[in-house]
């Protein structure tokens, strides 16, 4: 009898493609929101990225009630607390994210609240401590990263006590995420640059990690093979509608693969780089997956070979002897940061961000030993493994 | 007919199984933090009274650890004299039997959703590389190869055989300690 195991769960309906945005209404109305409350942060109204889903539903007749458009980067349980203030006051009924990670997150932690009541966001913090469905909730994403949009978790700062707050149910997920091209259009050649990376580095770590499973390796190499068409493309063309739609539903897919697989040792090092150096995530991921593969791959020969035909596709993989296809899919990776870095100078080591300082390295490792992520990389990671990879991230 | 007869003491027998590995576990736990220098550099990083709880849900056997200080860590049994700080829970028993029987990894477990941790996950992490730690030295190479990721190399046979026979001397001691106080 095989040992193998497996869970999959993504219950969100995924609303993708030209005019996604005109779906929201029906959406709502659907589940019998009529009062929704849009939570946002500055910058995607400052890209004019709120007209388009408010005049969509409008024009439907559904009025949004309110908006709430200064969602920090870093969200925190006192903004929590008081978009939850205003989503009773105004009596809505349903919740849309528009954003990146962080509006996101925190439209998921208000509807916590909302739902739950009380205003100590704190007292849900955990896994499975949310018994029931939360209330009717749609996301947005404006950037194509993350896979927030489908994802049961959520991270928000506690400031009082200066820890973040994990929280992690099932009914955190959204009912539906609306993946419009309008709405990462006017996403800057950096951010696109990074937060594509950010995908690409789920979806390899989803492939490659130990928690793989036949239904998150399929999301896994459709999101990369999406992005290695069309990330490039976008960076020379950043008005192409329909690689920008490629890039955002292979971040959803990434999204859905790693939410089941789990992440290793790239997003071990890039929380803690993060957490002491204040580097953007996506960034970090860009920076370490080579390295991190490098280290991992007798462990991952196998998985990291069969990339390389999503990666480069049929006929480079067919070129390429069996044994040397997991180094040819480094070096694609290493290429197309390399390109990346032509465009757009995303930087491809630690000393090109100007961010880290090499005696960060040392707490950078300890701190990536203690991550959850860790517990899911193939290969055993002890402290001066950690510190040898960072060595070799540096410069 | 017979099958349905054999499988309620099938049950019972893994059953008593998982209860005495945990038994050996939560002593064999405090014993290695008393005699190895890695497991207390990675146990002092739990704040002092800190209670480390492992179980099988629903209700079934647990063992309970806590950390006194300075790395040093004490069984409880299956009673904590104050809530969990971390549970490591095992869904079904079933669960616990393959891991604990080294059929699956700690680490695949886990991978494989077979446990919910509540609690800090880096808690978690630290106390599942203090539980690795225990198991290179006290089972034989090939069945902790087993229970493990990855076997250390650096860990050769006169440190691990001496390191297995102060532990279970002392688990053994411990054992007969609590049965005299019975």
């Amino acid at each position: 009898m095989s040992n193998k195991y497996y869970e999959f769960f993504c219950p969100v309906k995924v609303i993708a493609g030209k005019a996604a945005l005109e779906h929201i209404p029906y959406e709502l109305t659907g589940m019998g929101a009529k009062r929704p409350m849009i939570v946002t942060d500055k910058g995607v109204r400052a890209a004019g990225l709120l007209e388009p889903v408010v005049s969509a539903c409008e024009e439907s007749g559904l009025e949004i009630i309110s908006i709430y458009d200064d969602v920090p980067p870093d969200s925190s349980t006192s903004v929590v607390k008081d978009i939850a203030g205003i989503y009773r006051n105004e009596k809505c009924d349903s919740l849309i994210a528009i954003g990146g990670g962080s509006a996101i997150d925190t439209a998921k932690a208000v509807n916590i609240l909302v739902s739950e009541g009380g205003d100590d966001i704190a007292k849900y913090s955990g896994a499975g401590v949310i018994k029931k469905p939360l209330k009717p909730f749609l996301v947005v994403p404006t950037t194509a990263g993350t896979g927030s949009e489908v994802t049961s978790v959520a991270v928000i700062t506690d400031t009082k006590k200066s820890v973040k707050l994990p929280f992690s149910s099932s009914f955190l997920l959204p009912n539906a995420a609306v993946i419009d091209p309008r709405m990462t259009l006017t996403l800057p050649p950096h951010i696109t640059a990074a937060t594509a990376m950010d995908a690409m580095t789920h979806a390899t770590e989803a492939f490659t990690c130990m928690a793989k499973n036949p239904l998150s390796d399929a999301y896994a190499t459709a999101a990369i093979k999406k992005i290695s068409h069309s990330l490039l493309t976008v960076m020379d063309n950043p008005k192409d509608a329909e690689g920008r739609l490629e890039l955002a539903q292979a971040s959803t897919m990434a999204g859905i693969a790693f939410s089941n697989s789990m992440v290793g040792l790239v997003h071990a090092l890039g929380h803690a780089t993060g957490a002491i150096c204040h580097l953007p995530h996506g960034l970090c991921m860009s920076l370490y997956l080579p390295y991190v593969l490098e280290y991992n791959l007798e462990t991952i020969r196998e998985p990291l070979g069969e990339l390389l035909l999503y990666l480069d596709g049929p006929e480079v993989y067919a070129a390429t002897p069996s044994n040397r296809r997991a180094e040819a899919s480094i070096s694609s990776l290493r290429k197309l940061r390399d390109e990346l870095h032509k465009r757009c100078k995303l930087p491809r080591t630690l000393k090109e961000t100007g961010s880290v300082t090499e005696d960060q390295l040392e707490t950078i490792a300890e701190v990536a030993l203690d991550d959850g992520s860790i517990m899911f990389n193939p290969k055993e990671v002890l402290l001066e493994d950690a510190r040898e990879v960072l060595k070799r991230a540096w410069a | 007919m017979f099958a349905k007869h054999i499988q309620p003491m099938v049950f019972q027998a893994r059953r008593l199984y998982v209860d005495v590995m945990f038994q050996v576990m939560g002593r064999a736990l405090q014993a290695v933090s008393e005699i190895d220098s890695a497991v207390q550099a990675e146990a002092r990083a739990l704040p002092d009274g800190f209670l480390f709880e492992m179980m099988v849900m629903p209700h079934g056997s647990r063992l309970i650890v806590e950390h006194i200080g300075s790395g040093r860590l004490h069984y409880h049994g299956d009673k904590a004299p104050r809530p969990i700080d971390l549970s490591i829970q095992f869904k079904h028993i079933a669960h616990a039997f393959l891991v604990l029987s080294f059929q699956e990894k700690t680490s695949v477990a886990f991978a494989n959703d077979r446990m919910l941790v509540n609690g800090e996950i880096s808690y978690a992490v630290r106390m599942t590389r203090i539980l690795n730690r225990l198991e290179t030295f006290i089972l034989p190479k090939l069945v902790a190869q087993r229970a493990v990721k990855e076997y250390p190399k650096s860990l050769h046979l006169p440190e691990k055989l001496i390191s297995a026979a102060r532990i279970y001397l002392k688990v053994a001691t411990n054992f007969v300690e609590t049965a005299r106080a019975s």
